[in-house]
């Protein structure tokens, strides 16, 4: 009963993120149509358009990794079920009323919200408190889901085992899955930069009702916006591999990983050094002590090479002279770690304090982003996507029509990113809505980007075409 | 007698209204923050070479530009003495011009010559001396005000020093005899070298990451940092707490 629940609750979150995810490369595409000047925008529609598409995209792909997590967990645990249809409504209200606040009261800090840009009301002026509003309507939701899936897994494993120390003396009696350790490390990541937001949109609500008695430290609330927003945007990767180390092998037809000292020391090391790598968000901030930017390049590096290097190494060992079945769910997970990889490489160039010099602030900046968002985490999603409806229905996958949708795929997330890359080697600005006559390239590169997004876009709309249907089928069977 | 008592009494009376006669109202704006980032009006300047736009000047290398005149009985001479000395000692000479204006139409471009010599200053390449006719506009573009006093036949004025980077902005002012520290920043800014600043804690800030001393330039830590540790630090209480509630639950082995 509770298996069929959970396999419904997650096929509505299946049709609401992808209905956001088109939604917002629609969003992705007039903007980058504005900045090549095929199209007229005013500069509060970009900023709006631009604030709304990085929260939204945010939002549904970590809730996307969240819905994957909880519903794989059942093979381990005993999955809630109450906290994710209490985070599945929170989600949609929150997005609602932040879509609102964006779309009606023209709110357009853009999605760091960074202090004290809310505050200079440029827009409506209901729209500050209503966006701070909807961020708390979803940070509730998925703080109280974390919690829950949290407390499943040490209801079952002591913090230990979950943390698979038992892995680091020799001959463990015990194996802790990977997929647990992953979800748990991702888990005790999320409930942190989830409570840094607690205290961030506090601080801000306080200065808000303070009338001018109380102001914030800019510093301390862009550290805060930082351990938020950049470690999220990191675990809900985390929470894509959690699927991929559970899923890849087993579609692939091979046998499932198993945790070692060395996958067991590289995500506890993910867990501790994601927590401060954030720290090199604030290269800029010359009032930070250098000891701090120091911490922030270390723990860059620290964080995402040893988790990169054990999953390339398990991936590529599972594929090399071993005969793999190849499937549209395979092949997703496998081209989204190549796409984490890429996108993980142009983050630690940009994390390293002499390369932030010259990169910071242009477009390299999203092309990293972008590379391990669109064609990384959007894959591994989509790859469990894929598996799950095709599980919720049974239904068989036609290999022409997946050779269709990965080159539209590759195609046209490929040329975006080429066209970001590019502007970044070119020293071109982000978030200009309009580039000045200096940047002769970038208006080309940004209608190039948007011809290519399209493609893109096309080839998910083919994703939602076809896993959505399997989805509402699951729904309507009674 | 009466003659005399008369005369005695004309002269007391017209030195003691002039000793009591009202200043001429100056508006004393000694705001630094006016006209910064605004452009400086393109005049034309009477040097001892030529005749040359000012933009001609600020585009060879930034400008630092001094407002006096040669008659002045006030700051004009302790304000160019000061500046001498002051930038004998700053070690980047080659990096802007100081151009040192008379804002006094009575003045010529002999008495700004001359001036130069009485400071020592007509060799040195660095510095320049000139007139211009059209000061009103130039005076207009920097927000410099001077008033003429007939009774003291002197200009009532700020010393104003004006930095102009290379593109024409005036991007740094300051007012009165200032110290090396100050001028060495007026030099970065009209160079476009960026100025660090930032906010002092203040009372209604309780929680700065840091406490920074002006006396000693030293960062102590403040609450702001206790703050962002907590998320960790609860989180870790979190897990614990967690795992002891279950920790009856789990198996031995």
């Amino acid at each position: 009963m509770e298996r069929t629940k959970l396999a419904r609750i997650t096929s509505i979150w299946i049709i609401v993120i992808l209905v956001l995810f088109i939604l917002s490369i629609v969003f992705g595409i007039l903007m980058r149509l504005s900045q090549g000047k095929v199209i007229s925008q005013s500069p509060v529609s970009f900023y709006s358009l631009m604030t709304t598409h990085g929260l939204t995209m945010i939002g549904i792909w970590f809730v996307a990794g969240m819905a994957g997590v909880n519903y794989l967990m059942q093979r381990y645990v005993f999955a809630p079920v109450k906290s994710n249809i209490f985070a599945l409504l929170l989600t949609i209200i929150g997005v609602v009323l932040l879509w609102v606040t964006t779309f009606v009261g023209n709110f357009h800090t853009g999605w760091t919200f960074l202090y004290p840009l809310p505050f200079k009301i440029a827009w409506a002026q209901w729209a500050t408190p209503l966006f701070l509003v909807s961020l708390v309507i979803l940070g509730v939701g998925w703080l109280v889901w974390s919690v829950s899936m949290l407390i499943a897994i040490l209801k079952k494993y002591p913090i230990t085992r979950a943390l698979a120390w038992q892995h680091f003396e020799r001959n463990p009696s015990f194996e802790t899955p990977p997929f647990i350790l992953i979800t748990v490390i991702t888990l005790i990541g999320v409930i942190t930069c989830l409570l840094a937001a607690v205290l961030l949109l506090g601080l801000f609500f306080a200065e808000y009702f303070s009338s001018g008695t109380f102001v914030n430290d800019p510093l301390l609330m862009k550290n805060l916006t930082y351990f938020f927003g950049h470690t999220i945007a990191n675990e809900m990767l985390y929470l894509g591999l959690a699927t991929l180390y559970e899923l890849l092998p087993e579609v692939s037809g091979r046998p499932k990983w198993k945790t070692s000292w060395y996958v067991a020391l590289a995500w506890n090391c993910t867990l501790v050094f994601i927590l401060t790598a954030f720290f090199h968000h604030m290269y800029m901030d010359f009032v930070q002590p250098e000891g701090f930017q120091i911490v922030g390049q270390l723990a860059s590096y620290l964080a995402s090479l040893p988790a990169v290097a054990v999953t390339v190494f398990s991936t590529l060992t599972l594929i090399y002279r071993n005969p793999i079945r190849w499937s549209l769910t395979n092949t997703l997970y496998f081209m989204g770690v190549a796409g984490w990889v890429i996108g993980g490489l142009g983050a630690v160039i940009d994390a390293t304090i002499v390369n932030n010099f010259v990169l910071h602030n242009t477009l390299w900046v999203p092309a990293h982003f972008h590379t391990y968002n669109a064609m990384g985490n959007v894959l591994f999603s989509l790859a469990f996507f894929n598996w799950a409806a095709n599980g919720f229905t049974g239904s068989t996958e036609s290999s022409k029509a997946n050779r269709l949708k990965i080159a539209l795929l590759l195609i046209g997330g490929t040329g975006f990113l080429l066209m970001f890359y590019l502007g970044g080697a070119y020293s071109i600005p982000r978030r200009f809505n309009i580039y000045p006559g200096e940047f002769s390239l970038a208006a080309p590169f940004a209608w190039i980007a948007a011809i290519f997004a399209t493609v893109y876009l096309v080839a998910i709309l083919i994703f939602f075409w076809n896993i959505s249907r399997k989805c509402l089928k699951l729904l309507t069977y009674s | 007698m009466l003659k005399a008592t008369y005369i005695f009494l004309t002269i007391l009376l017209a030195w003691v209204s002039e000793l009591y006669a009202q200043p001429p109202a100056y508006n004393y704006n000694l705001e630094e923050e006016t006209n910064i980032y605004k452009h400086v009006a393109d005049i034309k300047v009477i040097t001892e070479e030529r005749n040359v736009h000012l933009s001609e000047i600020y585009s060879e290398r930034p400008v630092i530009l001094v407002l006096v005149f040669t008659r002045c009985t006030g700051v004009c001479n302790p304000l160019l003495m000061r500046l001498k000395e002051n930038f004998a000692f700053i070690n980047s000479r080659s990096e802007f011009t100081i151009l040192v204006l008379s804002f006094d139409p009575r003045d010529s471009l002999e008495d700004m010559q001359s001036m130069a010599k009485r400071f020592t200053l007509e060799e040195d390449p660095q510095w320049r001396f000139a007139i211009s006719r059209e000061m009103d506009e130039l005076n207009q573009s920097i927000g410099f005000n001077p008033v003429w006093d007939s009774r003291r036949k002197q200009f009532d004025h700020a010393a104003l020093l004006v930095g102009v980077n290379k593109n024409g902005f005036i991007t740094k002012k300051l007012i009165g005899l200032r110290n090396q520290e100050a001028l060495t920043a007026m030099i970065r800014e009209i160079n476009d070298v960026f100025i660090p600043s930032y906010p002092l804690p203040n009372n209604k800030q309780f929680f700065s990451c840091f406490n920074y001393d002006p006396a000693t330039g030293k960062n102590s830590p403040g609450w702001g940092l206790l703050i962002l540790s907590l998320p960790s630090m609860l989180t870790l209480l979190l897990v614990l707490v967690i795992g002891n509630i279950y920790s009856h639950k789990h198996p031995r082995s």
